[in-house]
């Protein structure tokens, strides 16, 4: 595919983290586990911590929303257990050799985004009623 | 201190306060769409430069923007707009979402759940984004450019008309 004119010219390859080796490595894996983990988060119930709005108080992992006090939100903490396994995830790709990562298709950055799409509506069956 | 700097209800309303956060987050959220779309447009329809050619039109217009400077405008407007709406979000579970299952709209919860998923998916995009878009002279990464781009532009919508019908559903004066 070419980008003509309107999409490559002028662009900033000068930068340190643009040209970086390991930064391609880090951001290609990050945003290929990152719909994973955030699927597996949400399918297992895996956050971090709980938070219970109507109290304002967190609990580390999961916990059950507390009679009378409101309802448990646990969309942050799968939030932040994505954030920081991706992250840990993309460190150690920086490790691997170039000629390894060269290897992982970049088309997959986007498309393992878009495959977690519907396995994320399955997921919320209890909602889709008629 | 709750969900609210205590220094800034001595200024404003909680009402005014979480309206306030609101329309700021829905304004960002409008200038995303715009940039992503702009983007999206450039990479599936680049505009080419036919010689002898006539003043361009709208469309022709629409699509030629310089699409690596939109970049780091979108990945800040992105982690800006996720900050202010998972901010929200506290208020919406208790004020909103409960109401809306008594009301028995399950659907749009649904769809809202989606979005917050959307959201978080986006957030893991933005490096790749970034990376590809600072290198867009390099034609290795033309096609996954495009794919990240149109993907993220894809979830913006989404994303967009679902806050849009949520606040119909049940937003201010509700």
């Amino acid at each position: 595919m070419s980008t003509a004119t309107n999409t490559s010219s002028g662009a900033a390859t000068s930068g340190s983290l643009a040209s970086s080796v390991a930064f391609r490595s880090f951001a290609t894996v990050f945003a290929i586990v990152t719909p994973v983990i955030y699927t597996a988060c949400e399918m297992r119930n895996w956050p971090l911590f709980t938070y219970h709005p109507g109290t304002n108080k967190v609990d580390l992992f999961w916990a059950a929303a507390v009679k009378d006090e409101g309802p448990a939100m646990y969309w942050y903490g799968w939030t932040a257990t994505t954030l920081i396994v991706a992250g840990v995830l993309g460190l150690l790709a920086t490790k691997l050799p170039e000629s390894t990562m060269r290897k992982i298709p970049l088309s997959l950055t986007w498309i393992a985004s878009l495959a977690a799409i519907p396995v994320l509506i399955y997921a919320l069956r209890f909602f889709w009623r008629w | 201190m709750g969900l609210i700097p205590d220094f800034i209800l001595d200024y404003v309303s909680d009402n005014t306060f979480w309206t306030i956060l609101f329309i700021v987050h829905a304004l960002l959220a409008v200038a995303l769409l715009g940039a992503l779309t702009h983007q999206a447009v450039a990479v599936l329809m680049p505009v080419r430069q036919p010689v002898g050619a006539g003043v361009p039109g709208f469309v022709t217009r629409f699509r030629a923007v310089h699409g690596p400077g939109y970049a780091v405008a979108v990945c800040v407007l992105w982690i800006v707009t996720f900050f202010f709406g998972a901010w929200i979000y506290t208020k919406y579970r208790m004020y909103v979402r409960i109401p809306i299952e008594q009301a028995g709209y399950w659907k749009t919860q649904g769809v809202f759940e989606l979005k917050e998923h959307m959201a978080v998916i986006g957030l893991g995009l933005l490096p790749i984004y970034w990376y590809f878009w600072k290198n867009a002279r390099n034609p290795e990464y033309d096609s996954a450019r495009k794919g990240v781009t149109v993907t993220l532009a894809a979830f913006c919508w989404f994303m967009f008309l679902v806050g849009h019908i949520l606040n119909n559903v049940r937003g201010f004066g509700s």
